[in-house]
């Protein structure tokens, strides 16, 4: 079994007003991945891969946050968001395509103020529906963290005021019909000094191999039509989106990536590329190392952070 | 924020739905909501609420329960004077102590009524084929740092130091002369209800995680649907706190666990202090009804000669006490003593041998040569102490409940009951408990739902077939053993060069559940034992061929019924 988990409800609006204002979003995306919404939750089914890959991609999230805590408030501070269970206390979390609610539930338990946005009405459904069921997430009980989703899109949030400490876009990019303006979108909605997370497929042979050859036709882990190849995006790709792009709305013109080494790696400070590997032997998910090879093994799965300058 | 967000509450229908499908007197208790609850407050459900509790995380983010039908308050205030013991006594491995040290819990435990466990001697009842072993026989890493095998602990003394230990951190809800009246799924869109335990006192919990650790017939279990497969071995344990004199000056101290497979079952002596140890001893139901039925001395006599007279004398003892038991006649310690006193005679055991009990000319001054071979000479049982139990195999089928939201995992006898020959049930459901505890601690860092079927994967996938391996082998030893069958007895008996099975028994008892890379290389000893006893009978067969018809059928058939199960 190779499958890469990726059937990711690409959701930016599903509604036709949203379909005709909305750059990015892709309605025949939209209607795949609303078929499947009512199977978000079966641990066992559909998203199996999907369930097992979430909580690395949460330990990537927390141990970034924890780094950047200790370079900048010292190895207090840090130690203390390692003993706790909230960790994410007091920061806000935008999940752009939450889907049924996966990272959403967990960035919350972290003590996040977590929003899950997303184009399906469905999705938002059935999320809602599953965090009630939780007295830590619902919203009756007084807790540190909170949980909130909105049926609407990345861009409709934009023309609002509010900003995120941390923006995530997990598998959501490469569905989209437009990447650079979600990008940009996205990044908009991050606040000065926050962070954007998003995961996604490179476009390499062993990409198309094993996620749309081997998991949709071949394995049928996957269901036909959750992927398409040209969409996916290289780690490279988006290193050079942030080598160039700077917010519109400042006037300083000051790019996210600054600098990057000989082969073309940012420095850790600024942006970093994790690959994430299935282990079909144990039917676990791997990060691997920075070292792993020039991308951190990101020939397949990859996550990608990102940090917008104070200044910018 | 105002993000307009999508809530519904289903507070209502949980408690309609508890009404119609209830029809109890619920209604004026109010549902609890818990992170985790533990039903079952045996060894390992303590276990694990302590284990949780040792992580400022875990106790500072989860609401834990911990359900007991029993009197906790009783085990926490257990006191025995010092030459008392309870008849549960537990051989707890090094990788289980460590456990228990790393939690913080070891050190509620009363020492002076543990004992190590320094060396053990086994051996086959028919052929007298015997295996010695050592502390020095543990993999080095493990020896370098104790000079114990394992460590003889009172059940009772490890429950205490558990409740001790859980009243020194706080945090459990206790909820102990209680039991779990029934369970329920909680009805919900999708299937996300939670489960709901009702209690005998009125209370209902709503449980983020239930916790089978409810012993062999758990309720949880059943709740979950689990199916198990196993079988009651057609056998008793007999349980009993031995006295006897100290070992002499000359020979080493009471540190030595002794087992002797007897075709009946094994039967096990293992040491608490110089003057006590315990007794379990595995024999046929009748036979165990009969010996807890007969008078103490009587059994005390009987046990000396379990583990010294020739197998052939014992049955005959057996018989005694079996027809004694079934006209009702009663049967006294001089009776048997007499019958032994003449059965050394005939088998030619000297006096001065420490295999001979009753006819013995020892006295304090130089022991025998084979002093160590057998156990101290049993002069009577702790009044109160007999006490028998039945013996089973079971395995659960899975540790997790299947399907959208069932939220249930079992440990310990719950998930799995061996026979006790090689002592490893109790270290077993550590071992399920240690892995468990890290499974949800880890969930606990990456913000996941300690529920969920994801969460809890890495706990099944770790024991099930960690569990599965200890089982079978003890299992098959069991049958190796338990077999008086003349190409089986053989087989045995040429047993050291032709089958090495001592091998894998040697290794079934120094299992340690859950050491890790030690444990692996433990694995592959017993693995090996367990392909010995295979190549051997094939071996066996080659020369059964040459002995002829008899012996050929014979083998065919120890390896039919070895394959069995
Ligand atoms: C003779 C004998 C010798 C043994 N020797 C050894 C040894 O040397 N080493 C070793 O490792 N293991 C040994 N074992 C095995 C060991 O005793 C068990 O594995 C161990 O006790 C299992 O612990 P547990 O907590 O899982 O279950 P249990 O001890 O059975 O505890 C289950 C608990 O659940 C409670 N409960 C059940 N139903 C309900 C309900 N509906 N509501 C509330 N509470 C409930 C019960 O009251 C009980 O307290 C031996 C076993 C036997 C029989």
């Amino acid at each position: 079994m190779f499958s890469t988990a990726v059937r990711r409800v690409s959701r930016l609006t599903q509604r036709t007003r949203f379909i005709q204002t909305d750059a990015t979003v892709n309605a025949a995306e939209i209607a795949h991945f609303s078929r499947l919404s009512s199977q978000w939750w079966d641990e066992n089914g559909e998203f199996a891969l999907l369930h097992r890959m979430n909580p690395v991609r949460v330990q990537y999230i927390r141990e970034k946050l924890i780094e950047i805590a200790r370079e900048e408030k010292g190895e207090d501070v840090a130690h203390e968001m390692e003993q706790r269970r909230d960790a994410f206390r007091g920061l806000s979390i935008l999940d752009v395509g939450c889907g049924g609610g996966l990272l959403s539930e967990s960035l919350a338990r972290l003590g996040a103020q977590t929003l899950g946005i997303d184009a399906s009405e469905s999705n938002i459904r059935i999320a809602s529906t599953h965090a009630d069921a939780d007295p830590l997430l619902s919203s009756s009980f007084p807790t540190s963290s909170s949980l909130h989703y909105r049926n609407t899109s990345a861009e409709q949030l934009l023309k609002e005021p509010e900003r995120f400490g941390v923006v995530c876009s997990m598998e959501v990019i490469e569905h989209v019909d437009n990447p650079a303006a979600f990008l940009a979108t996205c990044a908009e909605l991050v606040k000065p000094g926050g962070h954007l997370f998003l995961s996604t497929i490179a476009r390499t042979p062993l990409a198309f191999l094993l996620t749309i050859a081997a998991a949709e036709y071949m394995m049928r882990k996957v269901a036909i039509g959750t992927h398409t190849y040209h969409k996916f995006v290289n780690p490279s790709e988006l290193i050079s989106f942030f080598q160039s792009y700077s917010s519109p709305s400042t006037t300083s013109k000051q790019p996210w990536i600054t600098r990057t080494y000989g082969g073309g790696q940012p420095t850790r400070k600024e942006a970093e590329v994790r690959g994430l590997i299935y282990k079909p032997w144990s039917g676990d998910w791997e990060l691997m190392s920075r070292s792993a090879s020039q991308w951190g093994a990101a020939e397949c799965n990859y996550l990608f952070w990102v940090r917008k300058p104070f200044t910018s | 924020m105002a993000f307009g967000a999508i809530r519904r509450s289903v507070s209502t229908r949980v408690l309609s739905y508890r009404q119609q499908s209830c029809g109890r007197a619920f209604s004026s208790k109010a549902i609890q909501d818990f992170d985790v609850v533990i039903v079952g407050g045996g060894p390992v459900g303590l276990a694990l609420a302590s284990g949780l509790g040792s992580y400022r995380l875990v106790r500072e983010s989860l609401k834990v329960a911990l359900v007991e039908a029993g009197d906790l308050s009783k085990t926490r205030d257990w006191a025995l004077p010092p030459d008392s013991y309870s008849n549960r006594v537990s051989s707890i491995t090094n990788s289980s102590r460590a456990f228990l040290e790393d939690i913080g819990v070891w050190e509620h435990v009363d020492q002076s009524r543990t004992c190590p466990v320094q060396e053990m001697q086994v051996w086959d009842g028919l052929s007298d084929a015997r295996i010695t072993f050592d502390a020095a026989d543990l993999p080095a890493s493990n020896a370098a740092e104790s000079s114990e095998m394992a460590r003889l602990t009172e059940n009772l003394n490890l429950q205490r130091a558990l409740l001790r230990h859980l009243g020194s951190i706080g945090g459990t809800e206790l909820l102990q002369k209680t039991r779990v009246e029934s369970i329920q799924r909680e009805d919900r869109d999708g299937g996300h209800g939670w489960p709901l335990v009702y209690l005998s006192d009125g209370t209902i919990l709503r449980a983020r995680l239930l916790v089978g650790a409810d012993g062999f017939n758990s309720p949880v279990r059943a709740y979950t649907g689990i199916p198990s497969y196993g079988w009651s071995y057609d056998v008793r344990a007999i349980v009993a706190t031995l006295y006897h004199p100290p070992r002499g000056a000359f020979q080493g101290p009471n540190r030595t666990a002794y087992q002797r497979f007897l075709p009946t079952g094994p039967i096990a002596f293992l040491p608490l202090s110089p003057t006590v140890s315990s007794l379990v001893w595995s024999t046929r139901p009748a036979l165990a009804e009969a010996l807890c039925h007969a008078e103490p001395a009587a059994l005390a006599h009987m046990i000396n000669a379990a583990f010294r007279l020739p197998e052939v004398s014992v049955r005959y003892l057996h018989k005694l006490i079996l027809d004694a038991h079934s006209t009702g006649a009663s049967i006294s310690g001089e009776d048997i003593c007499s019958e032994t006193a003449f059965r050394e005679k005939s088998h030619g055991i000297p006096g001065y041998s420490a295999y001979a009990s009753v006819s013995s000319m020892l006295s304090a001054g130089v022991p025998p040569n084979d002093a160590m071979a057998v156990p101290p000479i049993v002069t009577s049982i702790q009044p109160g102490t007999i006490a028998s139990f039945p013996l089973k195999f079971n395995h659960a089928e899975s540790y997790l409940g299947e399907g959208v939201g069932s939220r249930t995992v079992l440990v310990g006898d719950a998930a799995h009951t061996i026979h006790p020959l090689a002592g490893q049930g109790l270290n077993l459901g550590l071992g399920d408990v240690r892995s468990l505890v890290q499974c949800i601690v880890q969930s606990v860092v990456r913000g996941g739902d300690i529920g969920s079927f994801t969460s809890l994967r890495p706990y099944a996938a770790e024991r099930y077939f960690a569990n599965h391996k200890v089982m079978s082998a003890v299992d098959k030893l069991h049958k190796l053993y338990s077999s008086t069958w003349e190409p089986v007895v053989w087989a045995r008996s040429v047993g050291l060069e032709v089958i090495n099975e001592l091998d894998s028994v040697k290794a079934a008892l120094m299992m340690d559940a859950g050491a890790g890379d030690l444990e692996r290389s433990r694995w592959d000893l017993l693995a090996n034992g367990m392909k010995g006893v295979s190549d051997g009978l094939t071996t066996a067969k080659m020369l059964g061929q040459g002995i002829g018809g008899v012996f050929t059928i014979g083998i065919n058939e120890i390896t039919r019924r070895l394959g069995q199960h």
